[in-house]
């Protein structure tokens, strides 16, 4: 058995069993993560020096399926399982009162799995499947609680949100097999030329409804129905990431007007959902904007043309985030809530949970010497010796300074006002969760230097003091506005507009789904107005068959007096004609009365009405053909 | 000619199989005719597997024994089988209860004769004898939506049947011959080979239910029996559609018949699934579905005779299609025909609510089920022959059916309202075997596959 498959294989195993068994859903659940993560470990150690491991399985012809584990996939294995792991020991806390805990544990041991394989995924298809299995346990997490109002809603919008963008990774996949004429993806990454330039965008399309980039950032907030420590995974460590990953695995692609569009779509995304995060109400909400934000800071350093950045950003800012979220569910148990009106204070109630999220804020804005600090400057630099620095760098630069707006905002409401707290059951379960994402989230910066020198990705050309001073300055310049100015003041006339979510025109649901469903109701209406005349036409010939009937049967008097006329006729003549006429007409008349009321029953117009549909639509396909010959 | 009928042992079979079944009907007894019509296809399938990879023909070419009609019989009879079990449940116990039985049977021998033609006569013939037995299957419930629907059904049938059969005349006419084979000679006569290619389009569009043919369809399988729905969305339908792929792998490439194939599959796909949008009824929406999914098939067709993809993955798409949609329509012969029906029913009745997602994803194309494989190498197929605007409609469509089939989705998990679902065995059993199929169709297509492409 290759060891490759083996950090999916486990996760994979645990939901079957738990699926199966029907108890001690956690505990299956938390074993298949942690086997998951020693699995990767060991994998980490054996792909160190920048070997290949590859496992093929049977796929499709010619195109088999590929699983390859080198120092960059390997070490994402790593992460996504130590964040899995610790997320599934906060939650046998935080779900201690619920029901369906079997669905829930399955799910997220299931959503475990495809995470792993689409990092693993060394071939198009495989990692196609993985991208959509990742959507679909992503809606049912968030649809969690489907009996809540919204909900359900939630779930489906996040669905066909990120399903509509994916359409960009469908046919960028089909493209590069197309033209690199193998689906695997190491091997398609060096077609060039126009194809590497649709290629890429139509990837960045599908990155960016992954991770959650404007346009597209509306349904990460409204995602947030789920249980907390679901926001806690897909925000962190895996959904959302996998658009960031994508872009990253695929850098040898991209051309240098590709990485610009990169580096722009991240920057937008970068300063609005910074500014949404700095207006929100909601601390789950908040952070929730604060994800969409630091995936555009990668997105800036993955158009720098520094992928390492973004990768190092990705790897802190996922032991950050889901440590975050895991204190936010904490307070939400403590006070009922995530709205700020309810979190008043909650900080000085539970002191230790605060302290944890006070830190990994912080590690986040990037002050020294927490981890934050040093992917972040990182980024910066990669923005600064870009060949678009004139636009990337202010971009950067702006969402450095709201991250710090934001999150110091975050705390003052969670620190000031007064109020109690209820008793918190399996507090113990929640904070092990918490510190065991905390400590590396503040530590990680220590072990740069070794995962630098593991992958063996550049480093941004130094430009390192103006970077570290100016990263710095606007870090602790974000605070301080954030800590001392109310966001009201601080956004002026937008604010109302940042928190609806900075939509434009009602978003992408009014600009999209409205018309389309404007369009199917008026097919409706069209079917229904061909019923109505189809049901006049029927009554018309009801008339007319009425009237035919009527003439019968004066037809039929006229022959009766015509044939009592004729009485004094030979009898045999006279009875075998008016028998034989009597016959036909009675024939006549049933059949006509039958046919009335069958027309009614019919709308027999109906039918005339479909077949000339049939027959212009036939006619155009004529003329067509027609005209097509005549042009060769 | 000894040689000849050995090739066509199961399609003698089938017949056999309608005869017995009538005469255990004329002794009046049922369950002995159902017996007879499942083993008999059953044993007709088993004698098509060691023709796998044959590639002839019979009777002077005007029969074809290759992958397409080979795998049709695998298909098309195990889909026939399912769908008499389905059918005793909805006539069993009603008088002439056998004469549906071999009525299907007899159908199912039409679609065949459709999915092998290499002969225009065989198209006619095959197009006959699965309209007369299905006009008659509609219409056997006896009530007044029944007979509405059949009449329709009938009314459409035979003004298609007509233009085909005058359309053809004049592909005989062009090359002396009725061989598919020799269509190549109509060449010189570009105006007759549109006439006939227009003609057949219509007669086999209307077998098929692709927009503007489709009419029928929504009616005819709301009035007809449950079963008799189910299996008119997947039997005579594949064989049409197989029939199509002959046909157009011998008509002159110059005539532009992959831009009609293109238009009518972007027609198909987008009415039948808008159309599905507003539907309250599941039977009416599954019709609506299953014309959308007949324009999926043509992205196959347009690649026929410029790609290798083209055959297997029209045929892999047959074989997935077949059992998920037998399925969906099996799980609502168990739940009803109203979308409020299924109210609440993935919390009674937990194993059919996830058998039916599992239907409705796999329809929509997500992995590792059935339908994705199908439409993956569909798209693939279309993108290989320079349709990719083709596969991007197709994608889209995707998207929106995702809409449609989440409106089933959406109220079986909805919290207060319960439905009941009675537990009938036959649609039970079904509902297992075709669930079975969607995940072993998606999980070994490597070696349907295998058999496919050499």
């Amino acid at each position: 058995m290759n060891e490759v498959a083996l950090p999916i294989v486990f996760p994979l195993l645990a939901a079957v069993a738990i699926l199966v068994l029907r108890r001690m859903a956690p505990a299956l659940a938390l074993g298949g993560a942690m086997f998951s993560l020693a699995v990767s470990l060991r994998l980490l150690g054996r792909v160190a020096d920048g070997r290949l491991e590859t496992l093929l399985l049977p796929g499709l012809p010619d195109m088999p399926l590929r699983l390859t584990a080198e120092p960059l996939t390997a070490l994402l294995t790593v992460v996504i399982a130590t964040v899995g792991t610790f997320v599934l020991i906060h939650s046998v806390g935080y779900m201690k009162r619920e029901s369906g805990l079997p669905r829930f544990y399955a799910v997220m041991s299931l959503f475990l799995a495809a995470m792993q394989a689409l990092v693993l995924a060394g071939d198009w298809i495989l990692l196609l499947a993985a991208w959509e299995l990742i959507g679909l346990c992503s809606y049912l997490l968030i649809g969690f609680w489907f009996q809540r109002p919204g909900a359900a809603n939630a779930a489906s919008r996040a669905f066909l949100y990120t399903r509509s963008a994916d359409l960009g990774l469908y046919i960028a996949v089909f493209i590069l097999i197309g033209s690199a004429g193998t689906s695997e993806i190491a091997a398609t990454l060096n077609v060039g030329g126009n194809v590497a330039v649709a290629a890429g965008l139509l990837l960045l399309l599908a990155a960016m409804g992954k991770s959650a980039q404007v346009p597209l950032q509306d349904w990460l907030m409204g995602a947030m129905a789920g249980p907390t420590p679901v926001s806690a995974l897909l925000h962190s460590a895996t959904l959302v990431a996998a658009g960031a990953i994508l872009l990253i695995r695929v850098t040898p692609l991209l051309a240098p007007e590709v990485l610009l569009a990169i580096g722009l779509a991240g920057g937008i995304t970068t300063v609005a959902a910074g500014v949404i995060a700095l207006a929100e109400r909601d601390l789950k909400r908040l952070l929730a904007a604060s994800t969409a934000s630091q995936y555009g800071l990668m997105l800036i350093a993955v158009g720098a043309g520094v992928p390492l950045a973004a990768l190092l950003h990705l790897v802190v800012h996922a032991a950050i985030k889901s440590a975050l979220f895991l204190a936010a569910g904490d307070f939400q148990h403590a006070r009922g809530g995530t709205g700020f009106d309810g979190l008043e204070s909650v900080g000085r109630v539970r002191p230790w949970t605060f302290a944890g999220f006070a830190l990994a804020a912080l590690a986040l804005t990037g002050i020294p010497p927490l981890s934050g600090f040093f992917s972040k400057d990182m980024v910066i630099a990669a923005a600064l010796s870009a060949p678009g620095a004139a636009w990337l760098a202010p971009l950067a630069l702006a969402g450095t300074l709201l991250t710090g707006a934001y999150l110091a905002r975050a705390l003052r409401l969670l620190w000031r006002g007064a109020g109690g707290a209820r008793p918190v059951a399996g507090a113990v379960w929640m904070n092990v969760g918490i510190w065991g994402l905390v400590i590396p989230a503040a530590g990680l910066g220590l072990v740069f230097a070794p995962i630098e020198a593991l992958l063996g990705l550049p480093a941004p050309e130094a430009e390192g003091t103006a970077a570290v001073l100016l990263g710095l300055l606007a870090a602790v310049g974000g605070l301080a506005l954030g800590w001392l100015v109310p966001a009201r003041h601080l956004l002026g006339p937008i604010h109302p507009w940042a928190q609806s979510g900075l939509t434009v025109a009602g978003g992408l649901t009014a600009l999209v789904g409205r018309p389309a469903m404007a369009v199917s109701r008026g097919c409706e209406r069209l079917e229904d107005r061909l019923y109505a005349t189809a049901l006049r036409v029927g009554r018309r010939g009801l008339t007319i068959a009425r009237g035919c009937e009527r003439l019968e049967r004066s037809l039929y008097g006229v022959v009766l007096g015509a044939g009592r006329a004729n009485l004094a006729m030979a009898h045999l003549v006279r009875v075998g004609d008016e028998r034989r006429i009597d016959g036909l007409i009675f024939a006549l008349v049933a059949g006509v009365r039958a046919w009335g009321g069958r027309a009614r029953a019919l709308q027999s117009g109906l039918i005339h009405h479909s077949l000339a549909i049939s027959a212009v639509v036939t006619a155009l396909m004529l003329v067509i053909l027609i005209l097509a010959s005549l042009s060769f | 000619m000894g040689h000849d009928l050995a090739l066509l042992m199961p399609e003698i079979a089938v017949l056999l199989t309608a005869v017995g079944v009538l005469i255990a009907e004329m002794l009046r007894r049922p369950r002995i005719s159902l017996s007879i019509a499942a083993a008999g296809l059953l044993v007709a399938t088993g004698l098509t597997v060691p023709l796998l990879g044959t590639e002839t023909n019979v009777f002077g070419g005007s029969f074809r024994i290759d992958a397409l009609s080979i795998w049709a019989k695998l298909i098309l009879l195990p889909a026939t089988v399912l769908s008499l079990l389905l059918a005793r449940n909805d006539v069993g116990g009603t008088a002439r209860e056998g004469t549906v039985y071999s009525l299907m049977c007899l159908a199912t021998f039409g679609a065949l004769v459709l999915a092998g033609a290499g002969d225009v006569m065989f198209l006619v013939l095959g197009t006959l004898l699965t309209s007369l037995a299905t006009f008659a299957l509609v219409a056997y419930p006896d009530d007044d939506s029944a007979t509405e629907a059949a009449m329709k059904f009938f009314v459409f049938g035979s003004v298609a049947g007509a233009v085909m059969i005058f359309g053809l005349s004049y592909w005989f006419g062009a090359t002396g011959s009725t061989l598919l084979a020799d269509l190549a000679r109509t060449d010189a006569v570009p105006l007759a080979a549109i006439l006939g290619l227009v003609a057949v389009v219509v007669g086999l569009g209307y077998k098929a239910s692709l927009v503007p043919f489709h009419f029928w369809a929504p009616d005819a399988y709301e009035g007809a029996p449950l079963s008799i729905a189910a299996y008119l969305s997947v039997v005579p339908k594949i064989g049409a559609l197989f029939a199509l792929t002959q046909v157009v792998s011998d008509v002159p490439a110059n005539s532009g018949w992959p831009a009609v194939m293109a238009g009518l599959a972007v027609l198909s796909m987008t009415y039948g699934y808008l159309a599905a949008l507003v539907q309250d009824n599941v039977v009416r929406l599954l019709a609506y579905s299953s014309i959308a999914q007949s324009g999926y098939f043509l992205l196959g067709i347009v690649a026929v005779g410029s790609s290798e993809l083209a055959l297997p993955s029209i045929i892999l798409f047959a074989a997935a299609y077949a059992a998920m949609n037998l399925g969906a329509f099996a799980v609502v012969a168990l739940t009803g025909r109203i979308l409020s029906d299924f109210n609440g029913l993935g919390r009674t009745r937990v194993l059919m609510g996830i058998a039916m997602v599992i239907f409705l994803l796999s329809l929509v194309g997500i992995p590792p089920l059935a339908g994705f494989v199908g439409k993956f190498l569909l798209f693939a197929a279309a993108i290989d022959v320079q349709f990719t605007w083709l596969a991007v409609v197709a994608i889209a469509n995707s998207v929106l059916s995702l809409a449609v089939y989440l409106r089933i989705v959406v109220p079986m998990y909805r919290r207060g309202e319960r439905a009941s679902a009675a537990p009938h065995t036959w649609p039970s059993i079904v509902v297992m075997i075709t669930f079975a199929a969607t995940f072993i169709i998606g999980l070994a297509a490597q070696f349907f596959l295998a058999g496919l492409v050499r």
